[in-house]
């Protein structure tokens, strides 16, 4: 084996470990007998159980899937007309358009939650509308996914053989057609990846949701965090993997859609 | 694309509707994880009529923060510490209590009726109270003395530790075993303090919470740990070689109180359920549940022996006399912030 061969290996393996450890950890340990992390004390499936029998994270994980779901949808359409619109069009202040894009990208989640919630309590003052609940924390997801599908999108866009488009047109198809018939299926990938990531960025999201949530809409990810801060019972660990595996399924989706050989097929 | 948008509309409008349906009899309690027995929750719900949504928080910095975002027009009951009670009346954020709803008051110790936050128990009522200590895995050779030098002596240190992620406990800490006030606001004193810390952070494995650091010396990864005494009376129940003491020097009381926002919209439920949570049964529930001491004096005689005997619970009298109340230090809080940030990133 070349050296540099080697050296990119171990590189390698020692990246993936850096980054799987610690979640390796938190799975073994929801198959731990030991009700305190303290050391393994053999194999069993009884926090799985306990959580089956959880009626508090059975109704978050119900917030979770209704929140992600719906705020998906929204994101992804508007995502998607936003990618298109700067690739595709010309109009005023597009440039700034796209700069702001960015901005919901980088900014800090606590910035991001804390403006949204003083946004909602603002509203109340002056309409009487914006209670924090469900409706307050789906139009805060979708706040952060819009750039995300956005991004995706128009990158997908950026890729594109202008060819196609042009050949539509040469062949009298109106713009309503081109876009439908060609642009679009051409795009779907990049929007169901972008969809994707909106979706798993929902599931996992705890700043913006603590702050706009309202009583009774609390979602996995501030049950799971406010439990693991006084870390009594183990099936938060069990919870959490479950998780993972949720988010790993669907990044292993995103990636599959992503492969150009497979996106034709699509 | 049309007929998506038609699937959200409809989407939507099945959720604000689903939002939108009230029942009469409803509480919102917004209160720490795995505080609250959720067989007292149930009982409640069941002798009321009443749905009870439990929704929370995970510091109290959060808590607050939602209150003043609109959470003081949603929730019921909150759970806040003493020493920000005096803040959260300051900003307006809690109703006063009808003292005619609450008969059981009379039930708690006296030293909790009345107390120095909050005079006349106008907004808060004391729900649990525990101490701030040492959490230690007995080491075998020497006899342990219970100070606080196992952090802020070399000599005295009986193997890696860790401190607490929270500026007033650890400064307390240190403030403590040099024998000062865990409120003080002398320069001198505090940088006293934050030179020990910075010491013993030098020292130390790092920083965790109080339940973190309670894990930690159970799974033998360290030996000594500051955490609240309830984490730590769970903790000796697993392992008989740790020990839990609020050092000789002294240390923090707290109480968590119930209280109820400024503008929550079942005040009237609201007071029921404090009430409810003051009856002697349900007291003893909620206490055998969390393992932090109740305040509830018609509650100690159905506690039974093993807990009141208990020194990690309820402190001998003697430690009790060293036992000091965070304060609420308003503009001064700055600090501590100051030391604490001082110490974070050295």
């Amino acid at each position: 084996m070349k050296p540099s061969r080697f050296w990119l290996g171990t590189t390698a393996i020692g990246l993936y470990l850096f980054l799987y450890a610690p979640i390796f950890i938190v799975t073994l340990h929801s198959f731990n007998q030991a009700r305190f992390g303290a050391g393994w004390r053999g194999f069993t499936l009884r926090w799985y159980r306990v959580l089956w029998d959880n009626p508090q994270a059975w109704s978050a994980m119900q917030n979770t899937l209704i929140l992600a779901s719906i705020s998906t949808l929204i994101a992804t359409v508007l995502g998607s007309m936003l990618g298109y619109a700067l690739h595709r069009r010309w109009f005023p202040g597009k440039r700034w358009v796209a700069w702001f894009l960015f901005v919901p990208v980088v900014i800090p989640d606590i910035v991001m939650a804390v403006a949204l919630m003083l946004f909602f309590s603002l509203l109340r003052e002056v309409i009487p509308w914006g209670e924090l609940g469900m409706t307050t924390m789906v139009l805060a997801h979708v706040t952060f996914q819009i750039p995300f599908v956005a991004l995706v999108v128009r990158s997908r866009l950026v890729g594109l053989d202008p060819a196609y488009v042009e050949a539509a047109q040469d062949l009298g198809a109106t713009p309503w057609q081109t876009f439908w018939r060609v642009t679009f299926p051409l795009i779907l990938p990049g929007i169901v990846a972008g969809g994707l990531l909106a979706f798993t960025l929902s599931l996992d999201d705890f700043v913006v949701s603590f702050f706009t949530s309202g009583p009774g809409s609390t979602n996995l990810p501030i049950l799971i965090y406010s439990s693991v801060k006084r870390g009594i019972t183990p099936d938060i660990n069990a919870l959490s993997a479950l998780m993972v595996l949720a988010s790993i399924l669907g990044t292993v989706w995103i990636t599959w859609l992503q492969q150009p050989h497979k996106a034709k097929e699509l | 694309m049309s007929r998506s948008i038609g699937l959200v509309a409809v989407l939507l409008t099945s959720l604000a509707w689903n939002t939108a349906q009230a029942q009469a009899n409803k509480l919102n309690l917004f209160i720490w994880s795995e505080y609250l027995d959720p067989s007292v929750v149930a009982e409640f719900e069941k002798k009321f009529d009443c749905k009870v949504t439990v929704d929370l928080y995970e510091d109290e910095a959060g808590m607050q923060a939602k209150l003043q975002g609109g959470g003081k027009a949603l929730y019921d009951v909150v759970v806040p510490p003493d020493q920000t009670i005096p803040g959260l009346i300051k900003l307006k954020l809690l109703a006063p209590l009808r003292l005619e709803n609450l008969p059981n008051l009379k039930n708690l110790e006296d030293r909790f009726i009345n107390p120095p936050y909050d005079p006349g128990n106008k907004y808060s009522v004391a729900f649990q109270w525990g101490t701030v200590g040492l959490y230690v895995r007995k080491p075998k050779d020497i006899k342990l003395d219970p100070s606080w030098g196992i952090l802020f002596d070399p000599a005295q240190q009986i193997g890696p530790f860790v401190l607490m992620d929270t500026a007033r406990e650890t400064i307390g800490a240190a403030l403590k075993y040099k024998g000062y006030s865990l409120n003080s606001t002398d320069p001198a004193q505090l940088k006293e303090a934050r030179e020990l810390v910075l010491a013993a952070k030098r020292r130390s494995q790092g920083f965790e919470n109080g339940v973190g650091g309670k894990n930690k010396v159970l799974a033998k990864g360290t030996m000594a740990a500051i955490v609240y005494n309830g984490d730590a009376v769970r903790g000796m129940s697993e392992d008989e070689e740790t020990v839990f003491f609020v050092p000789r020097e002294g240390g923090e009381i707290w109480v968590d109180n119930l209280a109820v926002p400024a503008k929550a919209p079942h005040r009237d439920m609201a007071e029921k359920f404090i009430n409810f949570l003051l009856e002697p049964e349900t007291a003893v529930k909620v206490a055998k549940f969390s393992q932090y001491a109740s305040p509830n004096k018609a509650a100690k005689p159905l506690l039974g022996e093993e807990d009141l005997k208990n020194p990690a619970i309820y402190p001998p009298a003697e430690v009790m006399q060293k036992l000091e109340f965070l304060q609420d230090l308003g503009r001064k809080t700055r600090l501590y912030d100051e030391i604490w940030t001082q110490i974070k990133s050295k």
